[in-house]
């Protein structure tokens, strides 16, 4: 522990503090502000970097630092220092709280996990392409990559089908390729090409059925049985 | 290809045809309409293989021939031509247009690369031409809008001897309306799932020309999955929907009633649409009938509320229903009745509004079910 009163940097290498104090903050830097005393939350992340919040906004800061940069905290004077020299000071008045807390490891954003949902929930229910469909295997694999859904149709015709959150023109350029490869093959040919997706671009469909492609919109809700409270007539 | 035509006659009959062109054309030809002259009439055709339109427009023809020009510029260059008859001639790759001392040069398409019309299929009967326009126009506001479900966009025609019955929904309303029609074969018995947006559109158009519409449906041969509808020198074509399985509908309707309401429409669509101004779009109206008349409500506690009483002549226990404001009002603005009759089971079970005189005795031909939206108070 540093002497009191002495300048100590602190690098925290997990987990966030939440710091809610009265404070006001000044940058200098390339563009110098100002933020009169105020009730706030500072926050400070694992990563070094330190933003200022006011009770409002999402993610927002009224002020910040991105890392790589350096906290220095003596009494009542924050300093947070980034390579370039500008330094964000705050100047804290009264602490209210003081919190730490270790969130652990991130497992990321999945931005696709509907569309792996879908694919899952779609091959559940093959009927939702047709009378008679069946499944014969997610993610079938070819020469390019696999192709997410191979079904049979009812009469034992082979149906490729890619499954896109949002449909646009690349998806269908990606099971036109697939396409083109699986048609090749004696055993699968003649393949038919659906494309699935919760919301299919007009630029899309027009490709899509320009190439023989069926473009099917699926409703996610319904397939996951989540049912809108709300009466219907069936 | 050389003639001269009526402005009024070009202009009508290349706006409806280029009315069904595709927006977003795969191939540059489809974005054209074919100008096709023999024997002294005039073809205006267009076609997105989904939907064909033909006109027949009678001309004075100085030489048979073929031209396909841009429909939508020929559309809006018609329309804004003064009211003189229209020279037009193809001359080299390009169409040329005169009209009084306007004078316009169009290039045009390769009439080869033009796909050919589909048949019309076999006449199945004749329609009076207002009575399919006003049928139409009343069934085809309940059908369904989200692509997520195909059959619900179409209007399913169920033909039966001399009866045609119209029916549509989107599974918060159905509408059904039968009319009479003169069959070929009166032992007729044929479904069709036709898109509501094409069947619409092709009413409006051909109502208003009076007459009658025939209807051309094939069955189980050529042309099969395929339906026509001509009317004066209008035909158009458009591909069915696949309604093999769709839901048995007709069921819907309740058997049974426990209240019934008599309400003036006109009164009722304007107290409706006042207080739906608070309402918000997913919540609902508040219809609480008793003997008193009735009173319409919307909003809630923390936010805009509004309140309206009128006349009503109620029978049954008093009742308080929910519904979604305009298809209440697209219900009731499709009666085509002074007086509307609303019958219901109880606040949670469809109602169905039904066309009543102005002595309250009820029209039949036309029923609209509406499911009412559950309300917690």
């Amino acid at each position: 522990m540093p002497p009191a009163g002495q300048a100590r940097s602190v690098r925290y290498r997990r987990g966030v503090r939440l710091v809610i104090a009265k404070c006001s903050v000044d940058y200098v830097g390339r563009l110098s502000a100002h933020l009169p005393p105020a009730v706030r939350l500072l926050m400070v992340k694992a990563d070094g970097s330190v933003s200022i919040h006011a009770d409002d906004r999402a993610y927002k800061p009224l002020n910040w630092m991105s890392p790589p940069c350096k906290l220095q905290e003596a009494p009542g004077v924050w300093k947070v220092v980034n390579k370039a020299g500008e330094e964000l000071r705050i100047t804290l008045e009264e602490v209210f709280q003081d919190y730490s807390y270790e969130l652990g490891v991130d497992p990321g954003l999945v931005k696709d996990g509907v569309e792996a949902h879908l694919q899952e929930l779609l091959a559940k229910h093959p009927e939702t392409f047709g009378e008679g469909f069946t499944l014969v295997r997610r993610e079938f694999m070819t020469a390019i990559g696999p192709v997410d859904l191979l079904l049979k149709d009812a009469e034992g015709g082979s149906v490729a089908v890619e499954v896109k959150r949002r449909g646009e023109i690349d998806g269908v350029e990606q099971l036109t390729r697939y396409l083109e490869l699986m048609n090749r093959d004696p055993l699968l040919a003649p393949v038919q090409g659906v494309f699935a997706a919760q919301e299919i671009k007009p630029q899309a469909r027009v490709l899509a059925t320009d190439r023989g492609i069926r473009c099917v919109v699926v409703d996610y809700d319904a397939l996951r049985g989540m049912k809108k409270d709300e009466l219907t007539l069936f | 290809m050389k003639f001269r035509v009526e402005r009024d006659a070009l202009a009508d009959a290349v706006a409806w045809t280029a009315k069904s062109l595709p927006s977003r054309p795969s191939v540059p030809v489809l974005a054209g309409v074919l100008l096709r002259v023999t024997d002294g009439r005039l073809q205006v055709s267009g076609f997105d293989y989904e939907v064909s339109s033909q006109v027949t427009v009678e001309v004075q023809a100085d030489a048979d021939g073929a031209a396909l020009v841009s429909g939508r510029l020929l559309a809006e260059i018609t329309k804004a031509l003064p009211g003189k008859p229209v020279d037009i001639a193809a001359v080299g790759a390009h169409l040329e247009l005169v009209c009084g001392s306007a004078r316009f040069t169009l290039p045009t398409m390769p009439v080869e690369d033009y796909p050919t019309l589909p048949e019309m299929p076999s006449s199945a009967g004749t329609i009076d031409a207002a009575t399919f326009a006003s049928a139409v126009s009343q069934v085809a506001i309940a059908a369904g809008r989200d692509e997520t479900l195909p059959m619900m966009t179409g209007v399913r025609l169920e033909l039966n001897g001399s009866s045609i019955a119209l029916l549509a929904t989107d599974r918060y309303r159905l509408a059904m309306r039968e009319i009479e029609w003169t069959p070929e074969d009166p032992e007729i018995s044929l479904n069709a799932l036709v898109p509501a947006k094409t069947l619409n559109d092709t009413a409006k158009a051909l109502g208003p020309i009076g007459g009658a519409v025939t209807l051309a449906l094939a069955q189980g041969s050529a042309g099969e999955g395929m339906i026509g509808f001509a009317g004066g020198a209008r035909r158009t074509t458009s591909r069915l929907l696949d309604g093999a399985n769709y839901p048995p509908v007709r069921s819907l309707f309740p058997a049974s009633h426990n209240a019934e309401a008599r309400v003036a429409v006109s009164a009722l669509v304007e107290v409706v649409r006042r207080v739906a101004l608070v309402a918000e779009r997913t919540t609902p109206v508040l219809l609480s009938f008793s003997e008193d008349g009735l009173v319409v409500e919307a909003g809630g506690t923390e936010e805009a509320r509004a309140s309206e009483a009128m006349e009503a002549e109620f029978t049954g226990e008093p009742l308080t229903i929910g519904f979604n404001p305009q298809y209440l009002i697209d219900g009731l603005q499709n009666l085509g009745a002074p007086t509307a009759m609303l019958s219901f089971v109880d606040a949670f079970k469809p109602a169905v509004i039904s066309p009543a005189g102005e002595s309250g005795e009820i029209i039949p031909g036309y029923r609209y079910l509406i499911m009412p939206i559950r309300v917690t108070r």
